[in-house]
C-alpha cells in the first residue's frame, strides 16, 4: 500500500528560512520553495519521477491492488472489512467535498447517509412489500439525498462557521428522532421505528438477485460493486474539482467575502456543495443497506460521524487521495484495535518507531531504550517478589514473552488501573513539555506505564480503547499537522 | 521537527497496514477438522461499550469466570474471545464479527449475540458456517418461533432464557390479576427491548379492562421529572422497562417526591438489587436471584472474588449457563468424534442433547422439544422489601 | 426504614390545572438551571476564544464523577461522616476544583497550540478531547449509571422538606439546585463585571488583539476563563447528579443542550446563557407535559433550528460586524 503514498516533500519552512506563509504571501508564493528545492542524489530523482506519475495511474494502481485482494483472501471477514472500508472511502470523499473544498462545517453529514439508507430500505424490503429494481432505486435515493442536502443547505445562506455546524448537528439529531419515532407518524409506520427495517432485499439487476453471502461467506460481488461506485465517485469528483465550480468552491473556502465581492454566486455554490456531498453519502447508504439487509436509527449516531471526520482530517481535508488514505487507515485501525494480538503488535511498533523518529539513531535513543528495558525488568522483579499472581496474567505468544517485562497481574485491582491511567496521562503531558535531559529521564517510566496500561486495560477493553486512540489521534494531528497526511497547505486569513 | 512528524505518521500508517496483513484471519473452511486437545475458541458477542456496556460487562465477567472454572474441569482448553457490538452502531458490528468468527476455524461456538437485533442480523452467517449460538439475553420471540410465517433465527440459534412472549403476559397478568390495578402507565424508551415489552403488556392489560396510558421517552432522556409530573395521580402501577436500574430507582423516588403512590414495575433490565431497591417496587426476570439457591453459593462466591467491584445482576447467571451448555456440547461432540471435531457443526448438532443438573438458575436444565428455548421457561416476579431485598412473589 | 413516606399533599392534578403548570415549571427550572450553568461555560469560552468547546459537556460529566467519588469517600449518602450541608458543599467544591484543573489542562494541551490555526482545527481538537474524556471514563469506571442516592441523605430530608406552593410540594433539593445555580450566576456576574480580571476578559472577548496591545496578558485571561467555565460545569455536574444518575456518555447530550441554551441566549452573552438555559428547560418540560413525550426532542430541536436561522445572534447577542 505504501507505494500509494506520494513522496515526502521538503516543507517550505525548512527549505526557506522564513516561517511559513505569512500575511501578504499567497499560497502560490508560499509554495515557491517547495517547487524549487528537491532532494539531492538518487532520492531526489526518484521523488521527481514519482511526482510526475499522473493521478489516474495512482488511482488505477490503488484500485487494482484493492481488486486483487479477494484473490488472496477468501475470508468473508476481510472482504466485509474491505467493503466497509470502501463505503467509508466514499463517505470521506463526499465529506471532503463539503468540508475540504466548500469549507462548510457540516456536522449533519451522516443524516444524508441515513436518507439514502432509508429510501432504499423503504422501497426495497419485505416490510412494506415494495421491490423497486436496484437500477431505479439507487439513483432515486441519491437524488432524494441530494435534495434533502439542498434543503438543509438553505440555512447555510445565512449562517457561517460554528453556527452552521450546530444547525447541521441539530439536523442529525432531528433525523435520528424522526427515524426512531417514524413508526407512528400520524398513525402510519414509515421507518419501522427503533426496530428499524430488518427485511431489506439484496440488490437485484434485471431480475437477477445479488446474494449477500454464499454459505455464510460474504459475497465478493458486493465488494467489487462498491469499488466500481467508489471509482465513479472519485473520478466524477476529480473533474468537478478541476472545473469552474471546483475552483469557485475553493475560493469560497479561502475567503467567502472575497468570493462574494468577486461576483461569485456564493449561496448557490454553498447549496451545490451541500447537495453534491449529500448525494454521495446517500449513494453509499443504498449499497451499504443492501448489504446489511437492515437499517436501524442507531446506525447514524454521532460516533460514526466523528469517525468519518477523523478520516478526512487524518488524510488531509481538501485532498482526494488524502481522504481515501485516511479512510483506509482509520477503518483498518479500528479493526486492528479490536483484535488483542494485532493491537499488541501495533502498539509496540508505534512506540518503537515513534521513539526512533524522535531521536533518530543516536546515543539518546540507546539510553531511552536501555533504561526503559531496565526499568521494566526492575518493576517486574519487584512485583514478582510480592506474589507470583501479580505477574501471572498473560500466557502464550508475544503476550507471554512480554509478560517477562510488563507486569500483567492475574486480576488487576481496579484502583491500580485507574491510578496507572491517571499517572500515564500526567506523564504523557509532562513528556511533551520537558526538553533535553529531563525528557530523557521522564520518558522511560512513561513508556513503561503506557505498556502497562495498554496490556492491562486497553487490550482487555477494546471498545473504549479504540475511541480513546481515535480521540488522541485527532488532538495530536491537529497540533502537529493540521493539514493531515496529504492536505493542502492553506493560507489562513482570520 | 515537522519532517520527523511526517516520517512518524508514515511509519504509523505502514505499521497499521503491516499489522493488519500479518494478523488477518486466513482462509476458513467451515468443515475443517479440529483436534479437541488443541485450544478451541468460543466468543462472547455483546455490547461491551456504549450505553448498554453495563450489560455486556456483566455478561463478559460471568463468561470469563465460567470458562476459567468449567473448562479445566471438563478437560477442555478453551479461549474466550470478546466481540463488542455497541448498540449505538446498530447491527453492523455484529455482522462484521460474524464474518470474522466464521473465518476462524478454531472458533466452535458463540455465546450471544446478546441483543435480539444483532442475533437476527448475524443468524444466517453463523448457521451457514456451522456455528452454534447460545444467547443468554436475546428474547425477541421470532428468533425461535415462527411469527407471521417468518422465523428470524436459524436451527443453530439457541437461548437459555424464555422469550418475550412469556415475559410480557407474565408481567401483565400479575398486574391485572394479583395487584388488581385499575390505572396503569406503561413506559417505553424508544428502543426495541422496551417497545416490544410495552406493546405486549399494554395489549394484554387493555384486553383485561385495565386503563392504560402509554408514555414514550427518547432514549437519550436523563431527567424524567416532567414524565413523573405527567403520571396521573390515580395511577396504581407504572411499568418502567428500563435497562438502567438506577433510572428506575430515581423514578420511584421522584414519584414519591410528588406525592404519587404508584408502584414502579421494572422488567428484567431493572433487576439489580444494589441499584433498584425502592421498597414496594417490582421486577420481573428470567432468572431467580441466584444468591438464594444453595447449590450456587460456591459459584457466586468465586465470581465475587474474581470481580470484587461488581454487583450480582440478572444478566450474568444465564451467561454462565450458556457457557456451561456450550462446553457440554463441545464435550459430547468430542466424545463422538473420538478426540476430533470433524467440523464445528458437530457442536451445534449436539447442543440440544445437553441437560444440566443443578442448573445455575435452579432445578434441572432441559431444552424444549419444539423450539430452541428452555423447557418450561418461566419469568419470575420479585417484590422489593422494605430493606431493599428482593422477594420472589410469582 | 418505613415503607412509603406519605406527604400530605394533593396527589392528582389534572392536565389543565394550575398545579400541573407549576409542577412543570418547577421541573423545567430544575433542569434548566443545570443547562444554564453548562451554557455559561460555553458562552465564556466562546467569548474569549471564539471556540465551540465540544468537550465542555464531558467536563460536566467528569465533574459529576468527581462528586460521586468524594461522596463515597465521605461515607456515601446513607451514613455520611460529616453533616449534610457540609457534605454537599464539599462535594460541589471538589467537583468545581477538579474540573477547573481539567479545564486548564485541556486548554494548555489541546487548544493553546492551535491558537493561530485555522478555525476548524480547535473544533476538531475539541471533538477529540470529548471522545477521549468520555471513553477514558468508560474504560476506568465502566458504562453503568452511578447514583448519588441523595434520597437517602438524612432520611429523605432533601425530598420531603421544603415548602408548598398552591398545593405543589417544592422539595429542598430543588430549592438547593435552583438556588445555588442562581448564586453561582451572581458570583460569575460579579467576577466578570466588577473585577479587573473580569474587565480584561471582556476586553479580550471584544477584541483580542487590541486587548493584547493594551497590555492585557491574554494567556492569563484565557486560563482564567477556562477555570471559571469548567468550575461551573463541575458544579452543574453535581447538581445534575444529585437528582439523576450519571454515566460516562452523559456529557454529549447535556453538552448539546447547554450549547443550545447558550445559542438561544446569544452566544457570548452571560445573562443570555442564564435565560437560555431556563427557557430550554421549560420548553422541554412543557412540550413533554402538554403535548408529546415521544417527539419532545423533535420539537426542541426544530425550535432551535428556526431560532438559529431567523435570529442567529440569539436573544441577547450582538450582531457581529465583520471587518474586512
Amino acid at each position: 500500500m505504501s507505494e500509494w503514498l506520494p513522496p515526502e516533500t521538503e516543507s517550505p519552512e525548512e527549505a526557506v528560512p522564513t516561517t511559513g506563509p505569512a500575511v501578504g504571501r499567497d499560497e502560490w508564493v508560499a509554495r515557491e520553495g517547495e517547487r524549487r528545492v528537491s532532494r539531492a542524489g538518487w532520492a531526489g530523482t526518484v521523488e521527481e519521477r514519482l511526482r510526475r506519475v499522473p493521478w489516474w495511474a495512482w488511482l488505477t494502481l490503488f484500485v487494482a491492488a484493492g481488486s486483487l485482494m479477494p484473490l488472496f483472501e477468501s475470508s468473508g471477514y476481510v472482504r466485509l472489512v474491505g467493503f466497509n472500508t470502501v463505503i467509508y472511502m466514499m463517505l470521506a470523499l463526499g465529506l471532503n467535498l463539503v468540508v475540504g473544498w466548500g469549507g462548510l462545517l457540516d456536522l449533519g453529514y451522516l443524516a444524508f447517509f441515513g436518507v439514502g439508507s432509508y429510501v432504499y430500505a423503504i422501497f426495497d424490503s419485505a416490510k412494506f412489500g415494495y421491490h423497486v429494481p436496484s437500477i431505479l432505486i439507487i439513483p432515486a435515493a441519491t437524488i432524494v439525498g441530494a435534495l434533502v442536502g439542498l434543503l438543509v443547505g438553505l440555512p447555510s445562506r445565512r449562517l457561517s462557521g460554528d453556527y452552521l455546524a450546530i444547525v447541521t448537528l441539530f439536523f442529525l439529531e432531528l433525523f435520528e428522532t424522526v427515524a426512531t419515532n417514524g413508526n407512528q407518524i400520524f398513525g402510519h409506520d414509515i421507518t419501522g421505528g427503533s426496530f428499524g427495517i430488518s427485511t431489506v432485499f439484496p440488490l437485484s439487476f434485471a431480475g437477477h438477485t445479488l446474494a449477500v453471502q454464499h454459505n455464510g461467506i460474504f459475497a465478493v460481488s458486493y465488494y467489487y460493486l462498491a469499488i466500481v461506485m467508489f471509482l465513479i465517485v472519485y473520478v466524477a469528483l476529480f473533474f468537478v474539482n478541476n472545473s469552474r465550480t471546483g475552483r469557485a468552491w475553493r475560493s469560497l473556502r479561502e475567503d467567502p467575502l472575497a468570493a462574494e465581492v468577486m461576483g461569485m454566486p456564493v449561496n448557490w455554490l454553498k447549496l451545490m456543495s451541500f447537495a453534491t456531498g449529500a448525494g454521495v453519502a446517500a449513494l453509499a447508504g443504498t449499497i451499504s443497506t443492501a448489504l446489511n439487509a437492515s437499517v436501524y436509527p442507531l446506525n447514524f449516531s454521532p460516533v460514526v460521524l466523528i469517525t468519518i471526520y477523523a478520516m478526512v482530517i487524518l488524510g488531509g481535508s481538501g485532498s482526494q487521495p488524502g481522504v481515501v488514505i485516511g479512510a483506509f487507515l482509520v477503518s483498518v485501525l479500528l479493526q486492528v484495535l479490536q483484535d488483542p494480538g494485532q493491537a499488541r503488535v501495533l502498539f509496540y511498533l508505534v512506540i518503537a518507531f515513534g521513539v526512533i523518529a524522535a531521536y533518530r539513531v543516536s546515543v539518546r535513543l540507546a539510553i531511552v531504550a536501555a533504561s526503559t528495558a531496565v526499568f521494566g525488568i526492575a518493576a517486574h522483579a519487584i512485583a514478582a517478589s510480592f506474589h507470583h499472581s501479580w505477574v501471572d496474567g498473560a500466557h502464550g505468544g508475544l503476550a507471554g514473552v512480554l509478560a517477562n517485562w510488563v507486569v500483567v497481574p492475574e486480576q488487576l485491582t481496579p484502583w491500580v488501573g485507574q491510578v496507572a491511567y491517571l499517572f500515564l496521562l500526567v506523564g504523557m503531558l509532562c513528556a511533551t513539555q520537558l526538553r533535553g535531559r529531563l525528557r530523557l529521564v521522564a520518558l522511560p517510566p512513561t513508556l513503561y506505564l503506557a505498556a502497562f496500561v495498554w496490556e492491562n486495560e486497553m487490550i482487555p477493553n477494546p471498545g473504549p480503547a479504540r475511541y480513546i486512540v481515535l480521540g488522541l489521534l485527532l488532538i495530536v494531528l491537529m497540533i502537529v499537522r493540521p493539514n493531515g497526511l496529504l492536505g493542502e497547505r492553506r493560507v489562513e486569513i482570520n | 521537527m515537522k519532517k520527523a512528524v511526517v516520517v512518524a505518521f508514515a511509519v504509523i500508517a505502514a505499521s497499521i497496514v503491516a499489522t493488519a496483513a500479518h494478523g488477518g484471519p486466513k482462509v476458513a473452511v467451515a468443515s475443517q477438522s479440529v483436534s479437541c486437545s488443541s485450544t478451541l475458541q468460543i466468543a462472547m458477542v455483546t455490547p461491551i461499550t456504549g450505553a448498554a456496556g453495563f450489560l455486556g460487562t456483566e455478561q463478559l465477567s460471568w463468561a470469563k469466570y465460567a470458562v476459567s472454572t468449567l473448562a479445566p474441569q471438563m478437560g477442555l482448553k478453551i479461549q474466550l474471545l470478546q466481540g463488542d457490538t455497541p448498540v449505538e452502531q446498530g447491527a453492523a458490528p455484529a455482522l462484521t464479527l460474524a464474518q470474522k468468527y466464521a473465518a476462524d476455524p478454531k472458533l466452535v461456538g458463540i455465546i450471544g449475540p446478546s441483543t435480539s437485533g444483532d442475533a437476527e442480523a448475524s443468524a444466517q452467517t453463523y448457521f451457514h458456517a456451522g456455528i452454534a449460538q447460545i444467547s443468554p439475553s436475546a428474547t425477541d420471540t421470532p428468533l425461535t418461533y415462527t411469527v407471521n410465517g417468518k422465523r428470524l433465527g436459524t436451527p443453530a440459534f439457541f437461548r437459555d432464557v424464555p422469550a418475550n412472549n412469556v415475559e410480557g403476559p407474565t408481567i401483565a397478568a400479575y398486574i391485572a390479576n394479583t395487584l388488581k390495578a385499575k390505572n396503569v402507565v406503561v413506559f417505553d424508551f424508544q428502543e426495541p427491548y422496551s417497545q416490544g415489552l410495552a406493546a405486549s403488556i399494554s395489549s394484554y392489560l387493555t384486553s383485561h379492562g385495565v386503563n392504560v396510558t402509554r408514555l414514550s421517552a427518547p432514549n437519550t432522556t436523563t431527567d424524567y421529572s416532567s414524565y413523573v409530573t405527567k403520571v396521573p395521580g390515580n395511577t396504581n402501577v407504572v411499568v418502567f422497562p428500563t435497562q438502567q436500574p438506577p433510572a428506575a430507582q430515581t423514578f420511584a423516588e421522584q414519584l414519591v417526591e410528588q406525592g404519587k403512590s404508584a408502584v414502579v414495575f421494572g422488567g428484567d433490565g431493572a433487576d439489580a438489587p444494589a441499584q433498584f431497591k425502592y421498597p414496594g417496587g417490582y421486577v420481573a426476570n428470567f432468572a431467580p436471584d441466584i444468591s438464594g439457591i444453595p447449590s450456587d453459593a460456591g459459584i457466586v462466591a468465586g465470581w465475587k472474588k474474581a470481580n470484587p467491584t461488581m454487583t450480582l445482576g440478572s444478566f450474568g447467571p444465564p451467561t454462565y449457563g450458556a457457557v456451561q451448555i456450550m462446553l457440554n456440547a463441545i464435550k459430547i461432540a468430542c466424545a463422538q468424534g473420538k478426540g476430533t471435531l470433524k467440523s464445528r457443526a458437530d457442536v451445534f448438532h449436539n447442543v440440544k442433547k445437553v441437560t444440566i443438573k443443578n442448573w445455575i438458575l435452579g432445578g434441572t436444565f432441559k431444552w424444549s422439544t419444539k423450539t430452541n428455548d428452555p423447557l418450561n421457561g418461566h419469568f419470575y416476579i420479585f417484590k422489593i422489601q422494605s430493606n431493599g431485598s428482593y422477594k420472589l412473589v410469582n | 426504614m418505613s415503607d412509603r413516606p406519605t406527604p400530605s399533599l394533593s396527589k392528582h392534578y389534572p392536565g389543565e390545572s394550575l398545579q400541573f403548570f407549576i409542577q412543570l415549571s418547577l421541573d423545567g427550572l430544575t433542569i434548566g438551571s443545570v443547562y444554564a450553568l453548562v451554557a455559561l461555560g460555553y458562552t465564556l469560552i466562546y467569548g474569549v476564544l471564539k471556540l465551540l468547546n465540544f468537550a465542555h459537556g464531558d467536563v460536566f460529566m467528569v465533574g459529576s464523577f468527581i462528586g460521586y467519588g468524594v461522596l463515597q469517600a465521605l461515607g456515601g449518602a446513607s451514613n455520611p461522616v460529616v453533616p449534610v450541608w457540609l457534605l454537599l458543599v464539599l462535594v460541589t467544591l471538589a467537583a468545581m476544583a477538579g474540573c477547573a484543573v481539567l479545564g486548564v489542562v485541556i486548554e494548555r494541551f489541546a487548544y493553546r497550540p492551535l491558537r493561530n490555526a485555522p478555525r476548524i482545527a480547535p473544533l476538531i481538537s475539541a471533538l477529540g478531547v470529548s471522545f477521549f474524556l468520555s471513553n477514558s471514563m468508560q474504560l476506568e469506571f465502566g458504562a453503568q449509571q452511578f447514583n448519588y442516592a441523595s434520597y437517602n441523605l438524612s432520611g429523605g430530608a432533601l425530598y420531603f422538606h421544603g415548602f408548598d406552593l398552591d398545593h405543589v410540594h417544592i422539595p429542598l433539593l430543588r430549592i438547593i439546585t435552583i438556588g445555588s445555580a442562581f448564586a453561582l450566576m451572581v458570583v460569575l456576574w460579579f467576577l466578570v463585571n466588577r473585577t479587573r480580571t473580569g474587565k480584561a476578559m471582556r476586553a479580550t472577548s471584544f477584541d483580542r488583539e487590541a486587548a493584547a496591545m493594551l497590555g492585557i496578558d491574554i494567556d492569563r485571561v484565557i486560563v482564567f476563563t477556562f477555570i471559571l467555565g469548567s468550575a461551573l460545569a463541575g458544579a452543574a455536574g453535581v447538581m445534575f447528579a444529585l437528582r439523576v444518575p450519571t454515566f460516562a456518555a452523559v456529557g454529549f447530550t447535556t453538552g448539546l443542550k447547554g450549547f443550545t441554551a447558550a445559542v438561544i441566549g446569544g452566544i457570548g452573552s452571560i445573562p443570555g446563557a442564564m435565560v437560555g438555559g431556563i427557557l430550554l428547560g421549560c420548553a422541554e418540560s412543557y412540550t413533554a407535559g402538554y403535548w408529546t413525550t415521544a417527539w419532545s426532542d423533535l420539537v426542541v430541536f426544530s425550535i432551535l433550528i428556526a431560532f438559529m436561522i431567523f435570529r442567529p445572534q440569539g436573544l441577547f447577542g450582538r450582531v457581529d460586524i465583520r471587518k474586512v
